[in-house]
């Protein structure tokens, strides 16, 4: 099918309808792990839900405008980044059309895609607004974290370029858990539960 | 003709091996008031939903039988059809608020740019409704800013502005505190008079039994009981069925026990009637 | 936070009657011009000279500076650090600092990067400042852009502001019931289930509902939606919104000229 159908196909009334519910997951999840104080950003777990049910471009959409939001209400940082929060949705929704969302191994497989893909389109933006630190982004992930509150520990523990495959995949991970909580008949309302339908 | 028919309905939901609806038989003709009771699960939403077209429609699964409502056949319409001439009122009030409109009187018209009513004629219809639904001082509210009352008149008053043909109400006064039930009770009332055509789920008995003209009772997904409320009412195998009894009648089984109610004068259901019940038992 | 999330603020100003399409165009257009157009001080510009004139105009000065500054002055400081000190061929350096030394280029390309940014970011943040979402949504979903994406933007500045409530309400509930939000990493990462869980799933339960809700209310039908506010539109408005694309076609044809 063309662009436009395979637009189409993500958005039925329960896409329209999960969309700003899971923006707002995104956002309160967010908020929460930065309470706990949590060295991870869990902020894209709705982004990640929407586009394993509903599609790529659904959950492309999310992304944006969640990243969007959450830059206007929380923290403007963050607004540069809006094509990483669209790449996430984008690729987390073909990941789970070609059957990455059905089992917990491959969920893995999904985030660490995910992680990858972040990285990736980051470099460009972090290289025009930071001037060249690009490579290992662990100077912009130590700065970026103390600016926003976070513990010493966590800032240097997330130096460590093992954070963001981790973030990404305890994201994946935790989408998959919120769809496994909910029942056939629910998720068959969505444009696509066969992305994380096991057998019929 | 009956503005609704309904012959021999069976439904499952998708995957379901159990109906949720099992062999129903309705008729409702123009005007009149049809209340549904049942226990929890005996199939009175999956009832409101067959009417109002989502089921199978919206929820998809297996429906066999035959419905026929305000013109239009289930089994050759899509929900669309429904839409234009059902309107459909449940129980939670929050989640009827479409979310995309800032301001009551816009979440009222929301239905009427739906159905692509020209805008001169929006206006008029929409005050009729924020005076039917007595919540014309709020118009510049936001819907979020209101109480569970007012958010479901709200709901009321933005169905009944797309004119249905016939009025759907799946327990709406459930998740209301009793002043807020007090007032969509009025509203439904109202609209009874007037010549509405309504089937209303509901669990306060003594209410519906005092406004309705007829009354249904479900268990399990079928029909256990079919006619005029006082007659329902006496049915001893109610509460077998989990079918709450109004507390009038429950008093009157107790005094009839006791020989302080004649055993062949019919038990009553609303207060009116137990009072003028136990005037005459008493002398 | 209000129960709904905007910046809008009601003021009966010139800018606050112009039509949203046109307000948006002009935000396109400067962020086009600061991104792409000529000279170094031009978006600096930009924002001293054209938006902040503006919003005076608009009768949100006082808002308007506030608000940009607010949202960007930790951005900029973060971007001048980073680029003065690391800025890649940066020669002339201005002083040092132990094993840091700040370079005049990394500190000219900050304020040329942050100039810019703050033309995009306080564009949008003036169209916000003088158009009520509703507004913007409305004569958007007119001149064809779709009705989903009209409804998924405006229900979200409604709800996220309802499930923030919701989720502090939990938080005070799990709070009194003993959860305890410090400890070691493994303890703070126990508590996240009890806080993320019940709001998640309660406000998964509500979606089939307002889905339903909205379908009864006939989102889905066919025609073409029709619109009880009327958005105005003058022809002095559509001939500025010709000229500023004229503006930005010639400041890409300035960008592409081999000269």
């Amino acid at each position: 099918m063309n662009i436009i159908q395979s637009i189409k196909k993500d958005f039925n009334t329960m896409t329209l309808v999960l969309i700003p519910v899971a923006i707002a997951i995104n956002v309160v999840i967010g908020q929460i792990v930065v309470l706990l104080k949590l060295p991870v950003y869990l902020d894209s777990v709705g982004t990640v839900l929407v586009a394993a049910i509903c599609g790529p471009w659904a959950g492309a959409l999310t992304g944006t405008l969640s990243n969007i939001i959450w830059g206007l209400i929380i923290d403007p940082n963050a607004l540069p980044w809006f094509p990483v929060a669209m790449f996430i949705g984008f690729v987390a929704g073909w990941a789970a059309v070609a059957g990455l969302f059905r089992t917990w191994w491959k969920v893995v497989i999904t985030g660490i895609l995910v992680a990858l893909t972040a990285a990736v389109v980051s470099t460009p933006i972090s290289v025009y607004l930071y001037g060249g630190i690009t490579a290992s982004g662990s100077s912009f992930i130590t700065a970026f974290l103390l600016q926003s509150g976070r513990d010493l520990v966590s800032a240097v523990l997330s130096t460590n370029f093992i954070v963001e495959p981790i973030d990404k995949i305890a994201t994946s991970l935790l989408a998959f858990a919120i769809i496994k909580g909910l029942s056939v008949r629910y998720l068959s309302r969505f444009p696509r539960p066969e992305n994380v339908l096991v057998g019929k | 003709m009956a503005i609704i028919e309904m012959r021999n309905l069976t439904y499952h939901y998708p995957l379901a091996e159990t109906p949720a609806l099992h062999g129903i038989d309705l008729e409702v003709q123009q005007g009149e008031f049809l209340a549904v009771v049942g226990a929890n699960g005996s199939g009175k939403s999956s009832l409101c939903y067959a009417l109002s077209g989502f089921v199978p429609h919206f929820f998809k699964g297996k429906l066999e039988g035959q419905l026929n409502i305000a013109g239009i056949d289930t089994h050759q319409s899509g929900l669309m059809d429904f839409v234009r001439r059902v309107g459909l009122v449940f129980q939670n009030p929050f989640n009827q608020i479409s979310g995309s409109k800032f301001s009551v009187y816009e979440e009222i018209a929301f239905g009427l740019e739906n159905l692509a009513v020209p805008p001169t004629e929006m206006r008029a219809r929409i005050d009729a409704m924020l005076d039917l639904t007595g919540i014309r001082d709020l118009a510049d509210r936001s819907p979020y800013a209101l109480s569970g009352g007012q958010q479901q008149r709200l709901a009321l008053a933005s169905i009944l502005v797309m004119q249905p043909q016939v009025l759907i109400l799946d327990e709406p006064t459930s998740q209301l505190d009793p002043i807020g039930s007090r007032e969509v009770f009025q509203v439904i009332k109202d609209l009874s008079r007037q010549g509405m055509t309504i089937v209303m789920a509901e669990h306060k008995i003594e209410w519906v039994a005092e406004f309705a003209d007829r009354m249904l009772v479900l268990s399990q997904g079928e029909i256990i009981g079919n006619g005029k409320p006082s007659e329902i009412l006496s049915l001893p195998q109610l509460p077998e069925h989990g079918v709450g009894i109004s507390r009038y009648t429950t008093v009157a089984r107790l005094a009839q026990k006791e020989g302080l109610w004649p055993s062949d004068q019919a038990l009553p259901v609303t207060l009116t009637e137990a009072v003028a019940g136990f005037q005459e038992a008493l002398g | 936070m209000s129960d709904r999330l905007s910046f809008y603020v009601e003021r009966s100003s010139l800018l606050h009657r112009l039509n949203p399409l046109t307000k948006l165009t002009l935000a396109f257009t400067l962020i086009f011009l600061a991104f792409f157009g000529p000279g170094y001080w031009l978006p600096a510009g930009l924002y001293l000279f054209v938006l902040i004139p503006l919003s005076f105009l608009g009768g949100v000065g006082k808002d308007f500076v506030r608000t940009s500054l607010r949202l960007l002055l930790p951005l900029f400081l973060f971007l001048f650090v980073m680029q003065s000190l690391f800025y890649p061929g940066g020669k002339t350096v201005i002083f040092s600092l132990w094993i840091f030394s700040v370079k005049s280029e990394g500190m000219a390309f900050a304020f040329l990067t942050a100039s810019r940014i703050l033309v995009m970011v306080s564009s949008f943040l003036l169209l916000f400042l003088c158009t009520h979402p509703s507004a913007l949504m409305n004569d958007l979903a007119r001149r064809g852009a779709p009705a989903a994406l009209s409804y998924i933007i405006t229900s979200t500045l409604q709800i996220l502001p309802q499930m923030q409530a919701k989720a502090s309400a939990i938080q005070d509930a799990q709070s009194s019931r003993g959860l305890n939000t410090g400890g070691n990493l493994i303890q703070r990462t126990r508590s996240l289930l009890p806080l993320v869980g019940p709001l998640v799933f309660g406000s998964l339960v509500d979606i089939e509902e307002r889905a339903i809700a909205i379908e009864a209310r006939g989102f889905m039908l066919p025609e073409k939606k029709t619109s009880l506010i009327d958005i105005p539109d003058t022809r002095p408005e559509a001939i500025f919104r010709w000229g500023m694309l004229l503006l930005i076609l010639l400041t890409t044809g300035y960008r592409l000229w081999p000269s």
